[in-house]
């Protein structure tokens, strides 16, 4: 199962890389750093997720997330 | 004078409100959407340029003025308010009927508002209308975020009151236009991002809008926040603090979303990330940036309307809302589940649907001003977009584990509602063309070009593989997440216990002393003689250690404490050799 999860990232990948190189690499007009690297945006893509998720995951477990009654222990003085 | 080409469409929505509640009851849901197509049919006469003023005091207000910014909003609040209308045709609660005419109403009257008093009007009357929506939900949490909500929203008005007047004050002027800097544009500024929901004055919105009714949060994520986007876009476009404020916003937002558990309130933190995109193209401030932050506010109150309504009919179908209690609906309310889908895939931006054509234009409008930095952010904030609510929210909610709910049936115009949102948002996606028309610049940008397309994939399939690798370690769980409503909410208890509990306790503490000098000075009185006696005795017991006296009886006897003759004429004989040697002497 992994190992077919694995094989089928890295066929997107390559399918993408190829359609980058022949479609958009010296089609954009407006030129950024990473205009130049073919596959950027399927590599941005992965990596953000992951970051978002486990960036996300680090502050709730660290800081942020609480229990449910956090807010709620005043409710006795009503 | 007033006529069809300016008429002020606040006016049919207030005039529907007043007489709603005095038709029969069965009618009332049915006259509400009939409001909608009247103020369609004026919208539709309005003709820019056109502008209606009236004298008021010493000023000359502006009640309408209609140009192409102010119809791209108009536009779109309106066909929101006919298809929330849809959506709670079974709604039998006046209270909201009412609040959401006068909520759709006062977001018109603020968007053809030509001065800054009728805005400031009109939007006070937002701040009310929409805070029934909230507490018509009956529930002692949406009370106490009501009463939130309009504390906040009373501080921004205030501001924005303060603001009002000493612009008017400096310039002389009341046109709502566009602000040059000074403290009174600061104080707008400020109201205007806090109904943005821009953080740190993003609080509140998290905070009330998943207490909402099902119809009333479907509402509420329509206007405020957008109302707020067509209010920066006309008063600040250009600033760049804007356009960084937007841009963090943007990712901001969908950090805090991952971490929510509440459906409704996930979404909620999607309205603030796509506000970002909307804020972002409003600092960017070029014809390109307005236009993208017009086109994100016209797709996203449609597909973010859709997707509140999906999650509210999850909500009104079984009772829950947190995906620790969902999961395994996918058998039971699929037609809920595609009609989410079109919102969701119209959020994340996926070709075909609205949110792709429009939000695409912000990022556009920021790669032609060379803004590197945010138009990485703006992708990333799009990655987190598809995560949380293209992937995360309908696996908990309609697969995941089965917990075995059992939803009751859903009301038709639930469905018809959501029906038509999709098909508009789908036309949206195929036919870009109907919304660049409706902006308020001319159009040059194309969605679907070979290299968009091919990024845009990029993404979005990456985004899903990552899911899809880490699918085993997601979990949610029952907790809430700290956000800057902690500021005023966590200092609430200690402003509780210092002015109201410690206040009451001193109170108590002074009043137990005075009782207890009260007794004391009762007791004392009774006996007085007695008292000194035993006081005299006592300090004998501690200072010479004499034997421990026996207490004195409580009242007093004359006979015990009289004092002995003999005693009495020794005193006088002293004291009258005192007397005598002091004349012998002197």
């Amino acid at each position: 199962m992994k190992r077919y999860r694995l094989r089928a990232a890295v066929a997107t990948l390559i399918i993408f890389i190829i359609l980058d190189i022949a479609i958009v690499s010296g089609h954009v007009h407006i030129v950024f750093p990473w205009s130049h690297v073919p596959g950027f945006f399927s590599f941005f893509g992965f990596l953000g997720c992951l970051a978002i998720i486990y960036g996300a995951k680090l502050l709730g477990h660290h800081w942020l997330q609480r229990d449910e009654d956090y807010y709620g222990k005043d409710d006795e003085h009503e | 004078m007033m006529s069809m080409s300016n008429f002020p469409l606040a006016i049919i929505y207030v005039l529907g409100a007043a007489l709603l509640p005095l038709l029969p009851r069965r009618v009332r849901a049915a006259f509400g959407l009939l409001v909608s197509i009247a103020a369609f049919i004026f919208l539709v006469n309005l003709e820019t340029g056109a502008s209606l003023t009236f004298p008021f005091l010493n000023y000359e207000l502006m009640v309408c003025r209609v140009d192409r910014l102010s119809l791209a909003f108009g536009y779109v609040f309106v066909i929101m308010g006919f298809l929330g209308g849809i959506y709670g045709y079974h709604v039998k609660d006046t209270l909201q009927q009412v609040a959401s005419l006068l909520y759709v109403g006062s977001s018109l009257g603020v968007v053809f508002a030509g001065d800054l008093f009728t805005l400031l009007f009109f939007w006070e009357i937002m701040t009310i209308s929409s805070l029934f929506l909230i507490w018509a939900r009956r529930t002692r949490d949406a009370r106490r975020a009501g009463f939130r909500y309009l504390l906040v929203h009373a501080f921004g008005g205030s501001a924005l009151m303060a603001g009002v007047l000493l612009h008017l004050q400096q310039t002389g002027s009341l046109l709502f236009t566009h602000f040059d800097g000074g403290v009174a544009s600061y104080l707008i500024l400020l109201a205007f991002t806090l109904n943005a929901a821009v953080p740190p004055l993003n609080g509140w919105l998290p905070d009330s809008y998943p207490e909402g009714t099902v119809t009333g949060s479907v509402f509420l994520s329509a206007f405020t926040t957008k109302v707020a986007v067509y209010a920066l876009a006309r008063g600040f476009a250009g600033l760049e603090l804007l356009m960084w404020s937007g841009a963090i916003m943007a990712v901001y937002g969908v950090v805090f979303a991952f971490l929510a558990n509440d459906g409704r309130r996930l979404l909620s933190y999607h309205i603030i990330s796509q506000v970002g995109y909307m804020v972002c193209g409003v600092g960017i401030g070029t014809e390109v940036g307005v236009n993208g932050a017009t086109a994100h506010a016209f797709a996203h109150i449609l597909y973010k309307g859709l997707l509140f309504m999906g999650m509210g009919t999850v909500l009104y179908a079984t009772g829950h809302n947190k995906l620790t209690e969902l999961g395994g609906l996918f058998k039971k309310m699929w037609l809920t589940l595609i009609f989410f889908m079109v919102g969701a895939f119209s959020i994340s931006g996926v070709p075909l649907f609205s949110g792709f054509v429009s939000k695409s234009m912000v990022v556009y409008a920021a790669e032609m001003e060379h803004f590197g930095a945010v138009v990485l952010l703006l992708n990333l904030a799009s990655i987190g977009t598809f995560l949380s609510i293209g992937l995360k929210l309908p696996y908990f909610t309609w697969f995941s584990t089965d917990r075995n709910l059992k939803p009751e049936p859903v009301p038709p115009g639930m469905y018809i509602g959501m029906g038509l949102t999709s098909l508009i948002c789908i036309a949206i996606g195929v036919y870009p063309a109907l919304l660049y028309n409706l902006l308020p610049f001319e159009v040059h940008y194309q969605p679907y070009t070979a290299s968009h397309l091919v990024e845009t994939m990029q993404l979005l399939i990456f985004t899903g593989l990552a899911f899809w690798l880490v699918i085993k370690q997601l979990h949610v769980a029952d907790t809430i997440t700290l956000d800057t409503d902690w500021f005023y909410r966590r200092p609430s208890r200690l402003a509780f216990k210092v002015f109201s509990i410690w206040v009451c306790q001193l109170f108590e503490a002074v009043e137990e002393l005075s009782i207890r000098f009260a007794r004391y000075l009762v007791k004392v009185g009774a006996n007085p003689a007695g008292y000194s006696v035993e006081a005299v005795k006592n300090a004998g017991h501690i200072l010479l250690r004499t034997e421990k006296p026996a207490p004195e009886p409580p009242t007093f006897s004359p006979d015990r404490y009289r004092i002995p003759l003999g005693f009495m004429v020794l005193v006088v004989l002293l004291v009258l050799i005192v007397i005598l040697t002091w004349d012998f002497l002197f």
